[in-house]
């Protein structure tokens, strides 16, 4: 019955209450959308760099990620890696690249880029660069014709030149000595990471290998897509327990900055949440003061007639979350129905474009929020109204019941 | 048998200099099925009295034994319990749950003893009935008169089937015709159901139907007098 009478009670003065309540829904609504907009900017920033840039699992010489030189490869373990990694179900696909840096020049420019030597059909099944590559932007090294070359759209500019345009790689092979050749350009790809773009080329491994004097072999990276992000650590796991001399990475400890970013974002969104709920909760305890202080007379009564003190603290504490909770609930919904909304509409800033792909981030932004975060929120909320209500509750229980049933 | 037993009963504040003596010395009884009216003119301690014997205050010398038990020694949390469970309180300004209707009113103090919803219902039905609001069980404190307002007190109060009941001025709001229907309801509850009724009043209308009436001033009983029934 407490319950109840807690319920009716925050109804008494219907402005008051609705007053706090409409800060509350206000408060949380604009929390959860933009907390949407934060996760989702992240999420997608971690999608496109996992799908894109890094893919999941990537798999080097050790040696190769100190030094950086070409004769690091994976070779001697190259064809046990490949069978295990098509044994294992978790795995979505595969490729192995010839990586290593070089001078791109043109006819009018020239800047430091890093190669990709890869099979471009391998290469799909990891990476959506092929994807990337607009209708009128060439193709993603088909066809038969030898040292084609697919650049970023942001290097295409940087070195004034166009599809079907040639430009000049030069290298060091694998014996150290200075080669190089000109490589047509089939295709060019633009992702919402420019400097990423910028800095990137992709070429079949076939051309690439015998310009190195490499086998076709060997290379020096191999990167895995799952089909689930979540399996990562099992699969890193079992690959550095099989391959030992190989270093096996995950997403975030090759990107570093990403990895960050993912797990920062988790609690800076929670520590969002919480001041905000803190800043209401402080409007909660004014409300439920005021409530305790026109209650005085009956808050007496009820504890001349024999309610006892826990129960008189669980009706104040129960107005308190009833309170938070109505609000939370109205503001939770309307944000989630606007998160809903925006995820299928996505939120275009296209207008600030150059700015987020310099930093990689999508001018097209879909807000983004699992279940686990109002789960947490709605958690928050209740722990909000129950430590609101402690002070006024307190108060209430001071009261000395002969004197507050004959106040005024 | 005494119900109520008070010893050489004290209340001393000391909040200003000098220290005010509210009951002084206190020595009283009252058996079940009493019907009795402590009156006095303001200040002469009969509210404070009243509060003692209903454990809403703390004597700073003596005793008050109810069924046996000294409440004085009871702590804060028993205390509590026994109001709850043995005392029935209907107030000068009738103190009802205003979100609440007459029905829950009467019913929530069940529902802190514990009782069942079935048991709660019946009883709830039946004390509202003999208080004359059978057909107003639904309705909230402020579409009740006064009157009605202080009989819904009364249910309440015996709602818990307390030993006895204490009733601060209840009829100090009331005008003459709620009064007069007010006493008659508890005078037959006393008569009928045997249920004991000690009250504190300045009202003259109280005092007449009183078959008991203790005289206070200055914190002391100067007269207790017997009114045999007419």
């Amino acid at each position: 019955m407490i319950w109840i009478i807690a319920w009716k009670n925050i109804w008494r003065n219907k402005v008051r209450s609705l007053v706090i309540i409409l800060a509350i829904t206000l408060g949380l609504f604009g929390g959860v959308f933009s907390s949407a907009v934060m996760k989702g900017m992240v999420e997608q920033r971690i999608k496109e760099a996992v799908s894109r840039e890094t893919a999941h699992i990537q798999i080097h010489n050790p040696k190769y990620i100190d030094n950086n030189e070409v004769q690091y490869t994976i070779d001697g373990e190259a064809q046990n890696l490949e069978q295990t990694l098509d044994s294992l179900p978790e795995v979505k696909g595969w490729s192995s690249r010839i990586k290593f840096q070089a001078m791109a020049n043109s006819a009018n420019a020239g800047t430091g880029v890093m190669i990709y030597g890869i099979d471009p059909e391998k290469e799909r099944q990891v990476t959506e660069i092929s994807a990337m590559i607009c209708d009128s932007c060439g193709t993603y090294l088909n066809g038969e014709k030898k040292n084609q070359i697919v650049v970023g759209e942001a290097l295409a500019e940087k070195l004034k030149v166009r599809l079907r345009s040639k430009i000049v790689l030069t290298f060091q092979d694998q014996e150290g000595t200075l080669t190089g050749a000109a490589f047509r350009i089939c295709g060019i790809y633009r992702t919402s990471n420019s400097v990423f773009d910028e800095m990137n080329v992709f070429v079949r491994k076939t051309d690439i290998a015998s310009l190195l004097i490499m086998n076709a072999q060997e290379y020096q990276e191999l990167v895995v897509r799952l089909s689930e992000p979540d399996q990562v650590t099992d699969v890193q796991e079992e690959l550095t327990d099989g391959f030992p001399e190989l270093l096996v990475r995950n997403w975030k400890e090759i990107d570093p900055m990403i990895g960050m970013m993912a797990d920062l974002t988790a609690v800076w969104l929670y520590m969002f949440m919480a001041i905000i709920l803190l800043a209401l909760g402080f409007g909660i305890i004014n409300t439920m003061l005021m409530t305790i202080l026109e209650r005085t007379r009956e808050l007496g009564m009820l504890a001349a007639i024999g309610m006892n003190k826990h129960r008189i603290f669980l009706m104040i504490m129960l107005e308190s979350v009833y309170l938070s909770l109505t609000g939370a609930i109205v503001g939770m919904a309307l944000g989630y129905f606007l998160t809903l909304y925006t995820s299928y509409t996505g939120i275009n800033l296209s207008s600030f474009a150059e700015g987020f792909e310099k930093i990689g981030y999508n001018p097209i932004m879909y807000p983004y929020l699992d279940l686990n975060f109002f789960i947490t929120l709605t958690i928050m909320v209740i722990c909000i109204g129950i430590l609101a209500s402690i002070y006024p509750a307190r108060k209430a229980l001071k009261l000395n019941p002969a004197e507050a049933v004959r106040s005024e | 048998m005494n119900i109520i037993e008070i010893k050489d009963l004290k209340k001393i504040y000391n909040d200003s200099e000098v220290a005010v003596h509210a009951v002084n010395g206190v020595d009283l009884s009252f058996k079940q099925g009493e019907f009795a009216a402590i009156v006095g003119p303001s200040g002469s301690g009969k509210t404070t009295l009243l509060n003692l014997i209903g454990g809403l205050d703390v004597p700073s010398e003596g005793s008050i034994r109810i069924d046996g038990v000294n409440i004085g020694e009871l702590s804060s949390r028993k205390l509590i319990n026994f109001r709850l469970n043995n005392i029935g309180f209907v107030f000068q300004s009738y103190n009802l749950i205003p979100v609440l209707t007459a029905y829950e009113n009467v019913e929530f103090i069940m529902s802190l003893q514990g009782y069942d919803k079935d048991k709660r219902h019946s009883r709830t039905v039946e004390l509202l009935k003999s208080v004359g609001l059978g057909d107003r069980l639904n309705s909230r404190p402020n579409k009740l008169s006064g009157g009605e307002q202080q009989r819904v007190a009364v249910a309440r109060a015996l709602a818990s089937k307390p030993k006895f009941i204490l009733a601060d001025e209840p009829t100090a709001n009331l005008d003459s015709k709620s009064t007069s229907n007010l006493l008659d309801i508890m005078e037959k509850l006393n008569r009928e159901e045997n249920i004991t009724f000690i009250f504190s009043t300045h009202d003259q209308r109280v005092v007449n139907k009183a078959r008991r009436v203790i005289q206070v001033e200055d914190g002391k009983v100067i007269s207790d007098e017997a009114i045999q029934s007419p």
